[in-house]
């Protein structure tokens, strides 16, 4: 045997368990749900399709229905609760890479205590359980909530963010900002002071040096930040459950919904299929983010 | 051995126990080999946990010395689908399940035919309701019941509403002080929207979507559904309706609403506990009535010791008992109540414990949650 093809099959049974587990798990259990949104109630799907109501089904293996995919997309609930989801996952995307990035370069640019306490501040979140942690957010925002009492005392009317589409972004920006603030500050701390310095001193003005220096090289781990947010908040199923109204809803919550309370399983399954497809548009990004790093440091 | 080798084999066993492991489990399930020990499964709130685990579980044990009983508990009953599915699963082939007495799914699982049909066993079933006792199908045992009533702070309503249509015509008058929980997370809203859904259903409709399903009897909620839609503007926030019965409980609690539904249960024990401000009243309206109903235990089909499950159902209803349920989580008795003691037939004065209205089969009361959902918020 060839040394180099040697290493190729040591490395494929280091890699194998962990292939191995997600190919059972979570591989197989997929196909066999992508099967159920397509009519097969037949084998593994027997159970689930004895006890769930209104489907769509085939009677033969090789065929596949589409029903279960008209009804969903013909639902007007489902046609509100993807643009309400999307919408809230942009926003809540952008929310979290900008002031990530306000963390960042404050910490970079400021050598003060201020910047340290800040940079340790905003990882926080990342210790404290998101139920705990949307139950406070939605009693500081109710109506008798802290928000409103402090703007009372001075007179002011503050409005009720509990149970609306506002607190649900609240929530998801507090739950992601750690990590993409971890993956942004790291990024930028990589800049070597040789070229902010070479930067300012041929005159270049520190916002020049932020988008042309710092921004640039920085790039890939806030893409990786931004995707990992955005497919976090497409799922997010506890901040929008405690914290959001009863409609819109986010898809996270729906479902929750069809499977258990309205047992539409089918509804259910399909959803999961089109948030999958469209968190793979956001993987495809994180993806090209991940190649076109490893090209410029020549690992491929 | 080549060292690549050695760490593949290294990185494969862990797999191959793991796998083990799998395999090991799904053989298992209770432990129902001797005549002596039962497994009951049941899902709700603790309040329920500690029923079982601390006063009908040890009872029964001290009662027949040598058996045993293990629960097996659900808490909120977030995995009732998934174990419903397993208990279909498990009778479909055959094999013992994982519960020989099951407190949760009860009615569904009866209608399926999952449960043992033989009742006759259980002697203290004679001053059971009938309609109650036929509510749950064939092996379905009632052992405790509640009602869900209108609780008001009366520091801001001096005249509660005795109707439901003086309900809504209150709701209209006080914009913001009135919300219930969302169906499909309680039963205390899911009875609200049940009785306003009722106001416009025909008698003999009602008869027959509360022990079968019939899903063009559903158009008679129309109104039902206009009506619940045009009251959005009028509840807490303008359609805010929380998650949980609990939830409801915590807006009252706090004076952020002044009447809300909430289940009897509930309310008694919060009010014992002080979770609820003890000043706090509720009534029952009329007109249609709120819906109550019984919670309900049977024994699995495919249970391969079903004397002791029946034994134990039995033992549960013993008045006894049914005394504890009440003084334990304020539960109405589901048998008749001049069978309990004095003291406690008092704490029920004013509720009628055994002429509850039903609610829907439980194929309409999940429609119920899902035309809900589309018809009520945001409309």
């Amino acid at each position: 045997m060839k040394p180099s093809r040697r290493h190729r099959l040591g490395g494929l049974a280091l890699a194998s368990p962990p292939l191995i587990l997600v190919a059972v798990f979570v591989g197989f259990p997929i196909l066999v749900a992508l099967a159920y949104s397509l009519g097969q109630v037949g084998g593994l799907n027997s159970t689930i399709g004895t006890i769930a109501t209104e489907q769509s089904t085939v009677d033969a293996w090789y065929k596949v229905t589409f029903g279960a995919y008209r009804t969903v997309f013909a639902d007007p609930r489902f046609q509100r609760d993807l643009v309400v989801t999307v919408l809230v996952t942009l926003a809540t995307t952008v929310i979290v890479v900008v002031l990530a990035w306000g963390i960042a370069l404050y910490v970079r640019l400021s050598d003060s205590w201020v910047a340290k306490i800040l940079s340790a501040l905003a990882v926080v979140p990342m210790f404290i359980p998101v139920v705990i942690a949307s139950w406070a957010i939605l009693t500081f925002y109710a109506a008798d909530g802290f928000l409103r009492s402090i703007a009372a005392h001075v007179g002011i009317e503050a409005p009720i963010w509990g149970y609306t589409i506002t607190a649900v972004v609240i929530g998801l920006v507090w739950t992601n900002l750690p990590f993409a603030t971890l993956m942004v500050v790291s990024g930028v701390q990589g800049v070597p002071d040789a070229l902010i310095e070479a930067a300012r001193d041929a005159g270049a003005s520190i916002p020049r040096t932020v988008v042309s220096i710092i921004a640039p090289m920085a790039l890939v781990p806030t893409v990786i930040a931004g995707t990992f947010t955005a497919i976090g908040t497409l799922g997010a199923f506890t901040v929008p459950y405690f914290t959001g109204p009863n409609a819109p809803k986010m898809l996270g919550v729906d479902l929750a919904d069809y499977f258990q309370s309205f047992n539409l399983p089918q509804s259910s399954v399909v959803m999961a299929i089109v948030i999958f497809i469209v968190a793979s548009g956001f993987g495809g990004v994180y993806v090209w983010a991940n190649y076109r790093s490893a090209a410029s440091s020549g690992r491929v | 051995m080549r060292p690549t080798t050695v760490v593949a084999a290294a990185c494969l066993a862990p797999l191959a126990l793991t796998l083990a492991a799998c395999s090991s489990g799904t053989s298992g399930g209770a432990a129902t080999a001797g005549g002596t020990s039962i497994t009951v499964a049941a899902s709700d709130d603790t309040n329920i946990q500690d029923l079982f685990q601390k006063v009908l579980i040890p009872d029964f044990e001290k009662k027949y010395p040598g058996t045993s009983v293990k629960l097996v508990f659900d808490l909120h009953g977030t995995n009732d689908q998934a174990n419903y599915a397993k208990l279909a699963a498990a009778t479909a082939q055959n094999r013992a399940p994982a519960m020989d007495v099951t407190a949760s799914s009860v009615p569904k699982a009866a209608a399926a035919g999952l449960l043992a049909t033989d009742t006759s066993k259980v002697t203290n079933l004679a001053t059971v309701d009938q309609k109650v006792l036929a509510a749950g199908g064939p092996g379905a045992v009632p052992y405790r019941a509640s009602s869900v009533l209108l609780a008001y702070n009366p520091a801001k309503v001096s005249n509660p509403p005795k109707t439901l249509v003086e309900l809504l015509a209150w709701i209209k008058a006080n914009p913001g002080r009135f919300t219930y929980n969302s169906p499909k997370t309680g039963g205390s809203g899911g009875a609200f929207v049940t009785t306003v859904l009722d106001s416009n259903v025909p008698a003999a409709d009602r008869d027959t979507m509360t022990t079968g399903y019939d899903k063009a009897l559903e158009k008679d909620w129309d109104p039902g559904w206009a009506t619940l839609a045009g009251l959005n503007p009028y509840v807490f926030q303008k359609g805010v309706y929380p998650n949980g019965n609990n939830q409801t409980l915590q807006l009252l609690s706090s004076g952020q609403i002044d009447m809300a539904p909430v289940w009897s249960d509930q309310f008694i024990s919060g009010k014992a506990a002080g979770t609820i401000p003890a000043t706090m009243m509720a009534q029952q309206i009329t007109d249609p009535s709120f819906t109550g109903g019984a919670s309900y235990l049977g024994v699995t089909k495919a249970s391969k010791n079903q004397d002791l499950a029946w034994k134990f159902i039995d033992f549960v209803l013993q008045p006894e008992e049914q005394a504890k349920v009440a003084d334990k989580i304020a539960g109405y008795p589901a048998i008749a109540l001049d069978k309990l003691p004095a003291a406690t037939q008092a704490k029920f004065a004013g509720a009628d414990t055994q002429n509850l209205r039903p609610g829907y089969n439980s194929d309409h009361a999940t429609d119920i949650n899902n035309l809900w959902d589309q018809n009520v918020p945001g409309k």
